[in-house]
């Protein structure tokens, strides 16, 4: 049934009520969802966080819940992909010629990499995919991108005893010509957490930038896929950086030398391959990404936080 | 866009503008001059963009201490994507190219300009037909969504339990409640010692550790209910919560409302339930084709609604047109002007 509406929008103004001015002090008063200012707003997220950690936990224990198999999936899952990554890249392409205990490398490289991907897409998707946490309740929004990536953690923690436990056992088998040196488990393993962490700082920036380009423009998401798609060749996950250097790309190495996921792949594989501690300009790169990602992210979400809740 | 079904113009009598020579001798009422004649000397009068009186507005300075939510001047226009957007388009090539792009940007007005004042202590009931902008305009004074124009201005940010808050249907009714208790503020501390009470509002003693995918409808909105009350907030905006739930609910829920009502906030109710407003409500405000039309005495107001919806229901689009009018030409539309300087801008 068609209303009077359309007509009466056009209608000029006929008020015949008695006009009044309203005058008031307004010192009193706040602006209904101003953005505070950013130490505030820091303050603010600092004030969430057991949200920001309990939403994450709940979230994750709930994300297979529908598969019969359950959380096994969450260790199976990785295993079957460095399968296959094995098998194409090691067995069919060969890119394990210069690789010393080529299984390791290619195992940290792949799981780890899971990571870093799923840290960053779930990030860059937090706002625009939960729309309705955003209009329900009335908390800093770059909760959102964090716990986004903190889940991930949560979520890889599998992975990664996995990962370790793969390591430890067949990181040093012999296939064919493969090179091989033993791998011993020691303190120097450890070098694993600092490391993670400063990724978990990187990728939380990476997500609070993407979190807000995606929540204005949503087409940027295809972008982002074919963008970690390229990351992930230049990370040297399957294969070795050295694969450059005798063919004269040299900028190859020095782009993949300040490229933040290949210092994370590079130092754990330092430590757990090798019986190393990481080449210390790696952990320069990565502890300058972690500090400049961080704070380029949170600026940038934080200046758009009053544009966040809104219909599309 | 519907086509306008009433074609209907305000009308005035000549008598009532013109100066008295022409009525003189005629010792009539128009009104009952019925035998077909009188009627011609009424004419339509276009309506202009000055009011028709020209008084002067009334000042009235108001005392910041009971002032809690202030609306100035805010509106709404939805900008959202339409997969239909192309077909607006008349240019054969440009709608072609605009159907590959997909979807287009529809712009939909919700809420035309409108400015109210709401004191504290107040239980404002907020009444209208569906689609009329009324859950627009609780989403602007929570700060959600921002207006278009104008601002929104409040003593503390206003809080909305409506019946479509955000819980998550995996977890338990009892992780739901703690993730609501966190979400809105609160440490893991409060959110232990409020647990009861939330439980005692909501009486799903039974249903806590079920997955929340298990309850019915009518017991998540009562659990949405009672999370939100958890906070004692100063504004207050419920959406529709009273009609959802039985007897027995909803006299806890009025228990507890006035309980917040006592201490000092203010209230918003959407409600499509007159008799709950008029029960509860000391202003009620109607806002109708994203129009405020009426702004004061609940009985008022919901009489005038109630005809108005009575003659739509039954098709009188005329009747109905006409109490809209004449409903809009009763308000009294408020201009706010803050001192000189005071205009808020920081945050809550």
């Amino acid at each position: 049934m068609a209303a009077p509406a359309a007509e009466q929008r056009h209608t000029p103004r006929f008020e015949l009520g008695p006009q009044r001015i309203v005058q008031m002090d307004g010192s009193e008063l706040v602006r209904v969802g101003a953005r505070p200012g950013f130490f505030q707003y820091l303050r603010d997220i600092w004030r969430f966080r057991h949200f920001l950690q309990y939403d994450a936990h709940a979230r994750t224990s709930s994300q297979n819940n529908l598969d019969s198999m359950g959380r096994v999936w969450m260790v199976i899952n990785p295993l079957l992909q460095a399968a296959v990554y094995f098998f194409i890249f090691g067995y069919i392409l060969e890119t394990h010629r210069d690789v010393v205990n080529f299984i390791g490398y290619l195992i940290i490289g792949v799981l780890t990499f899971r990571f870093i991907q799923g840290a960053v897409t779930s990030g860059s998707n937090s706002i625009a995919g939960n729309q309705n946490v955003v209009q329900s309740f009335n908390f800093p929004r770059a909760c959102l991108p964090i716990s986004a990536t903190v889940r991930e953690l949560f979520a890889t923690v599998p992975t990664f005893v996995v990962m370790a436990l793969l390591v430890y056992f067949i990181g040093d088998y012999q296939v064919g010509d493969m090179e091989r040196a033993d791998i011993t488990l020691d303190w120097k393993w450890l070098m694993f957490f600092p490391a993670i962490f400063l990724a978990l700082l990187v990728m939380t920036g990476l997500g609070l930038i993407l979190a807000r380009i995606v929540a204005h423009f949503n087409d940027m998401k295809h972008i982002i896929a074919i963008g970690v798609r390229l990351w992930f060749y230049a990370s040297a996950v399957i294969f070795s950086v050295d694969r450059f250097a005798d063919r004269g790309h040299d900028w190859i190495i020095t782009v993949m030398h300040f490229n933040p996921a290949f210092c994370v792949l590079d130092i754990i594989r330092d430590a757990w391959l090798y019986d190393g501690l990481g080449d210390p300009f790696r952990w320069l790169v990565l502890g300058g990404w972690a500090v400049g990602a961080l704070t380029i992210g949170m600026v940038i979400f934080w200046r758009g936080e009053e544009t966040y809740g809104r219909e599309r | 866009m519907s086509t306008p079904t009433s074609s209907y113009t305000p009308r005035r009598a000549n008598w009532l503008t013109s100066s008295p020579q022409t009525s003189e001798g005629l010792d009539l009422d128009p009104e009952t001059f019925d035998d077909g004649f009188g009627f011609d000397e009424i004419e339509e009068i276009a309506w202009d963009d000055a009011p028709l009186t020209q008084n002067a507005p009334q000042v009235v300075t108001l005392d910041p201490a009971q002032i809690s939510v202030v609306v100035d001047n805010a509106s709404k226009i939805y900008r959202i994507r339409s997969s239909t957007e192309h077909k607006k388009n008349t240019k054969r090539v440009s709608r072609q190219v605009q159907k590959v792009l997909g979807s287009g940007w529809a712009e939909i007005p919700a809420l035309e300009r409108l400015s109210f004042v709401v004191n504290r202590g107040e239980t404002v009931g907020v009444i209208g037909t569906n689609g009329s902008g009324k859950s627009t305009l609780m989403k602007l004074l929570t700060g959600k969504i921002r207006p278009s124009t104008g601002e929104v201005y409040a003593t503390s940010t206003p809080i909305m339990l409506g019946v479509n808050a955000a819980l998550v249907r995996q977890i338990s009714g009892r992780e739901n409640i703690r993730l609501g208790c966190l979400a809105m503020g609160l440490s893991p501390k409060q959110a232990a010692e409020r647990f009861d009470m939330i439980v005692e509002i909501s009486g799903l003693h039974d249903a806590l550790d079920m997955p929340l995918k298990a309850y019915s409808s009518g017991m998540q909105s009562r659990l949405q209910f009672a999370i939100a009350t958890a906070v004692d907030p100063d504004i207050l905006l419920i959406d529709e919560a009273l009609n959802t739930g039985d007897a027995q609910f909803r006299s806890r829920t009025k228990k507890r409302l006035d309980e917040v009502r006592a201490q000092a906030g203010c209230v918003f109710l959407v409600s499509h339930s007159l008799g709950t407003i008029k029960q509860m409500c000391t202003r009620a405000i109607w806002i109708e084709q994203g129009r405020m039309l009426a702004d004061g005495d609940p009985e008022w107001v919901c009489s005038q609604y109630e005809e108005y919806t009575d003659h739509k229901s039954n098709g009188r689009m005329r009747s109905a047109q006409i109490v809209y009018d004449r409903t809009l030409l009763k308000l009294a539309p408020v201009q706010i002007e803050f001192q000189e300087g005071t205009r808020p801008t920081k945050a809550g």
